[in-house]
Formats: C-alpha cells, structure tokens, sequence
C-alpha cells in the first residue's frame, strides 16, 4: 500500500513536470513556478531518498521550509557513485544509466522507475533547438556507439530516441556507424552518397566528441560534404578514447569537414546524472548554452555552494525538474557562467595542487 | 657511512633553528604547532648503523644525482638527500618551488661540495623525482636518464575486530595529524572489521582533541572546494562527522576524503578490500605488525598505528619504488 501511495506521488510530480514540456511545446506559459514544483521534488526527495534526507540535515536544512529550488540543497554528482540515488526500491528499476568507468572509482548510476519524462523532455527539447527549422523525419546517422553496444548509457538511450522519433526509417547499419571504437567511414561515406544521390536535404549526424576526432583524423584534409541544410550534434568528452580537442576548434574542424556552416554544428551538454540536455547556439556574444524551462543551470561557489555574483564563474549548479525520482538539484564539478541567453561552459574545475605526496583524488581516479 | 651520518647531524642543527619555523609555516601552511611536531618527530634524525647500510644497499649507485622536489612534505628532503648521497657524491637539488624552505636551507648548512642547488638537470647520471604521477611522467618523456620516481601515494590503517576502540582511535589520529594528512603515509582510509560508526565516532573524538594540542593550518580555497564536495557526497552516502579542522566519514571504499584531516572509515570486506587501490599503497598500519603484513600488500610499508608517520631511514618511504628496481 506504501509503495502504491508512493507510486502515485512520483506519477503525480512526473506528470507536473511532463506539464511543462508540454506548455513549452506549445509556446503556452508554464503551468506553474519552477520553485513550486523545484520545492515539491525537493520534499518528495528527503522523505524517499535516504541520503537527501541526510545530506539536508547535514547542511542544516529544512526541506519542510523550503520555497525556493535554490534554498534546496544540491546531489553532488560524485554521490551516483557511492550511493543509490532514487526514491524507489531497487526491484522497480526499469533502466539504470551508467557513468564510463575508471580504475579505481566506481560507475556512477541514475535509475529510472520510468524514462517517460526523459524522453518526453529530450525530443521536444531537441526538436526546439537542435533540429529548430529542419523538418523530421529526417535521415540520421550516429558516429558513435550503438545502444547494443553500450546499454546502460544515457547518451545512447538519447541518441536511440532521436533515432526513433526524428530518424527516417532506417536500418542499423545504416545507421550506427562506430563499432568497437571503430569508425566504418565506407558505411558512412555510402549512406551520405546514397542521401545525396536522392536528392536529400538535412541530414542529422549525431556523434561523441572522441568519435568525431577519429573521423576527422582519418579524413585529413579532405571534405566530406552532407546534404545541404545537415546539421551535427557532438557530445561527450574524450576520457582518453582519443586525442583531446578544444571544442571551439573541434567545431569548427567538423565544419569543415562536412562543409557546413559552423552555425549548424551544436553541442549539447548532458549527463548521466540528469534527465534534461542544453544545447550551445550562436549568439552575437558567442556560443551560449540554452536550457529548457524545466532545467536550469546556476553557477554556484565551490567552497559555499552558495550563487555567484552574476557573470562571475561557478561550478554548475543543475536544477532539473525532470529529475523526479532522484536528485533535481545536483552540482558538478564544471565551471560555467551565466551570460545573456544562457551559459557559457568552461571546463572542469581543477583539483586542488598537491601540499605533499599524499595522493590526489582525481590522480586516483585518472 | 660517515657522510650520510653527517646530513643527519646538520639536519639536527637546521631544525633546531629558531628562524627556520615561520618560515616553514609561511610555506608548508601547517600551523605553528604542525611544523614544530613534524620537526620535534617526524624528521628522521635518529637512524641506527643497520638503518642506514640497508639504505645504502637499497640504492643505485650513479655518477651524478638530481634530486626533484616536486611535491612532498617537508622533512621528506632530508630522506632524499641521504638517498641521492648514499648513490652518488655529485647530487644536484632542485628544491620545491611551493616548499624550498627546509630542503634550502638544509643543503646551505651542508656546505658541502657533494651537493648543489641548482634548477638545471644534468646531462649525466639519473635524477631522483619526488612528486606526481604526471610530474613524473612529463620528466620521463624529456630526458634520456633513468628516472628514479617517488610518486604521490597514500595510507591506509586497518582496524581489526578485536582492537581497542578509543586506543586505537587515538593512534590513527596521530598518524592523521602530522603534516595535516599531505604525507604519503598518511592514513586516508581505515578498514575496520565489523561496524565501522562506533570507531568513526571515536576517531572524530580523538581528531578533535589533538585538534586542540596542533590546529590544522589553512586550506587553500581548492583543497577546502574538495572538502565541501567530498563532505556533501559522503552525507548523502553515508554518515558524517565534523568538526572545524577535521572530518570523519562511514560510506563505501570508493568516498576517498581529501587530505587536510579528513579520514573514510569504511568495513573491512577481506583480502580483496584493498586491491583497487593497492598500487597507490605506500603505507599500511595496524595495531600489531603482524596484523599488518596480513593485509598489506607486499610493497608497502607496515607499522604499528601512531607510528606510521615515523618511518625509519632505511631505504626509500615509498618501497614501491623499491619493487620496481628490483623487479
């Protein structure tokens, strides 16, 4: 009976946060504040998510009080590696994300009761600003790894969804273009052939950062156009799985080598940890992340956690309201900072230099 | 022998030195009291014959030695000029650009021909690098000389079922304290057989109380943005207790605190407890040896808990090194 009361809860702040995906599909005003539903989830959280009933007593907080999303406090992202972080029991789970591993930390998990929210979340986010004037269905094609080869990863579950709901019928060969971390740049080159061959307009490439850069290597300088009005989102770092770019330059690399404008090459900025994505536009001050208006990103201080001034660089803060049954405010360890329009993306923060020979948390964790 | 056994005696005189302590507070930024603890017991002046032949007999003699100090603490130059001077009677040393106070002014009292400050590495002979892995490896990929590594590391004490609670709480805490937790023996992690929140509820007494006899210095405003990460994953995982200058956590394995005083108290699990962290094992203590050498790899150190800050000169601290040579 708990857990059906529970159930329903959780099925009630879905469905609050599902409203406001649909007001933004609409161009509706939103159904309500986001500090109303932001101090729900955050109630909802601390009576069935253990640890953020204990990370708010520890920070002194009354979540019975609070009013506001950023009064709340936040899941660092580092506890999906210690902890469960849900507020349903293990035996509901219908998907678990897992963050890539490394030698010694353990894979951060994000469960999912339901990826309803998600998904619903993701394609209308992604039809808005990533796909903006293109027309779906639309023929796709992933320069990274298929759901099949790695499962529990949030960034193929999203890139299958695209697939699914944007994509023109297609196969999955014609489709996934990374096996094994290898690239088939002759698959690719005779899907792009036969598109152009047809007469196709807007193709949509979707890629990890490290698998663009293995394409871009094996390219030189050569020019391997799209059908016009084509457009690329890359994602993802590069954890070692390839030479590291700089994103502007990577970019513009991409541009080049699909003979797009770079206008029509998008970042989207994402994570295990969270439900919802940002997307970088060009803007007259520059390449600025946009956030729907079921999440947010706050540059906070990494010491207090408390918001910087503004324009002043934070670590983000993440308020996803789509973040039901887990963590709606998580903070990472990236450094933003809020500019018109959206935010800015400036890399990780640094550990701290080490005092001694004691052994560094992220030269552990390399 | 006579020359190793020199260093000592200078080292004595250096640290006895009124003027030396702020100046080691200024850089190390330990608080006066850290400094004058490390310098009263964690310098390693009193090594026996039989310390320092199997110190001479665990190095490679060279024609000439440079000696990086990258990063560690400060009584750890002494330990690296009796390594560079046992392998060779040219030693170069490039002291720390963050704490050159104690290894400076010990090779200025020295006055001795054999060493010589300098930032230039040689063309001949092999250089003694102390520091991070990266360091390590930056160095390695410029020179063509063997490349000696003492790398960043860490400790870890293990507390059988049958220990003492309070008695061993307190001997932690004395391996936390010294150098604020920067050394590469000190323990970061301590397994515990059996329920590990009545041992954190004593260690984060006797943290406290030692709190009292040598405050903690100050953090730097990246290693406190660490503290305040690792403190709100590891409420949320887990159990937290904490005091101004100290910090005492139960959750998993993987919830390594930052240095600065902040220890993970986390459960025993068997002989595979420490294996996904061994290769950066410098250090295990226990209550008896014997418990020890049970779970410590076979690279690291062992000793008795409160004495794992006092390891004797007899070789290099960092015995992976050690494995390396020989292996």
């Amino acid at each position: 009976m708990a857990t059906c009361i529970h159930v329903g809860e959780s099925d009630a702040l879905h469905a609050r946060a599902r409203a406001f995906v649909t007001a933004f599909e609409r161009g509706a005003p939103m159904p309500e504040s986001f500090d109303a539903l932001a101090s729900d989830l955050a109630r909802f959280q601390g009576k069935h998510v253990s640890g953020y009933a204990r990370l708010a007593a520890a920070r002194g907080v009354d979540l019975a009080s609070v009013r506001r999303a950023i009064d709340a406090p936040a899941v660092p992202t580092d506890a999906f590696k210690l902890a469960r972080v849900s507020a349903f029991p293990e035996e509901q789970t219908k998907v678990t994300f897992r963050t890539s591993g490394t030698t010694v930390g353990q894979r951060g998990e994000h469960h999912f009761r339901t990826t309803a929210t998600y998904d619903c979340g993701a394609v209308a986010f992604a039809k808005a600003v990533l796909l903006a004037e293109l027309q779906a269905p639309l023929p796709v094609l992933v320069v990274g790894p298929s759901p099949a080869e790695m499962p529990d990863s949030s960034l193929t579950h999203m890139i299958e969804l695209f697939v699914r709901t944007f994509g023109l019928p297609a196969t999955a060969a014609q489709t996934y273009f990374v096996q094994g971390e290898v690239i088939d740049l002759a698959a690719f080159d005779e899907r792009v052939a036969r598109l152009l061959a047809e007469g196709r307009e807007g193709a949509l490439v979707l890629g990890t950062s490290f698998a663009f850069v293995h394409l871009l290597d094996a390219l030189g300088e050569d020019t391997f156009r799209l059908p016009s009005g084509s457009r690329v989102m890359q994602t993802g770092g590069f954890k070692g799985r390839s030479r590291e770019v700089d994103s502007d330059v990577l970019r513009r690399d991409i541009a080049r080598a699909f003979d797009l404008d770079e206008a029509d090459v998008r970042s989207e900025y994402g994570m295990t940890e969270l439900s919802s994505q940002f997307y970088d536009l060009p803007t007259p001050a520059g390449r600025v992340y946009v956030e729907p208006p079921w999440a947010r990103v706050v540059p906070v201080d990494p010491e207090t956690l408390a918001p910087v001034a503004a324009g002043d660089v934070g670590i983000a803060r993440i308020e996803d309201l789509a973040n039901v049954d887990s963590a709606f405010a998580i903070v990472t360890a990236d450094r933003v900072r809020r500019v018109e329009g959206g935010f800015q993306l400036l890399g990780r923060l640094p550990g701290a230099a080490p005092r001694g020979c004691s052994i560094a948390i992220d030269e552990l964790l390399a | 022998m006579n020359e190793l056994r020199r260093i000592l005696d200078v080292a004595r005189g250096v640290a006895a030195a009124p003027a030396l302590v702020p100046k080691l507070v200024a850089s190390t930024g330990l608080s006066e009291q850290g400094v004058r603890l490390a310098l009263a017991e964690h310098l390693e002046l009193d090594a026996t014959d039989a310390e320092l032949e199997a110190l001479h007999a665990a190095v490679t003699p060279a024609s000439r030695v440079h000696v990086i100090l990258s990063a560690n603490v400060f009584v750890g130059a002494l330990r690296a000029l009796v390594l560079a001077r046992a392998a060779s009677s040219r030693v170069t040393v490039r002291p720390s650009r963050r704490e050159p106070v104690f290894a400076t002014a010990l090779v200025e009292a020295l006055g001795d021909p054999a060493f010589t400050l300098s930032d230039e590495e040689p063309d001949e002979g092999e250089l003694h690098v102390y520091g991070r892995d990266e360091t390590i490896a930056a160095i390695r990929a410029r020179t063509s000389l063997v490349v000696r590594a003492h790398g960043a590391g860490m400790g870890v004490a293990y507390v059988p079922a049958a220990a003492d609670l309070r008695v061993t709480a307190d001997r932690v805490a004395a391996d936390v304290v010294p150098f604020d937790q920067r050394g590469c023996l000190s323990p970061r992690i301590v397994f515990v057989e059996g329920e590990p929140e009545a041992f954190a509820t004593a260690l984060a007494e006797a943290l406290a109380a030692r709190e009292l006899l040598v405050p903690r210095g100050a953090l730097t405003p990246a290693e406190r943005a660490e503290l305040a990460r690792w403190a709100d994953s590891v409420a949320f995982a887990g159990s937290l207790r904490r005091g101004a200058a100290w910090a005492v956590a139960v959750a998993g394995p993987s919830a390594l605190p930052p240095p600065g005083r902040h220890v993970l108290v986390t459960r025993w699990a068997g002989a595979r407890t420490l294996e996904p962290i061994a290769r950066h094992l410098v250090a295990v203590g226990a209550p008896t040896l014997d418990a020890a050498r049970v779970v410590a790899p076979p690279h690291a150190r062992i000793s008795l808990l409160g004495e794992m800050q006092k390891p004797r000169l007899d070789g290099p601290v960092d015995r992976r090194y050690l494995a390396v040579q020989h292996a």
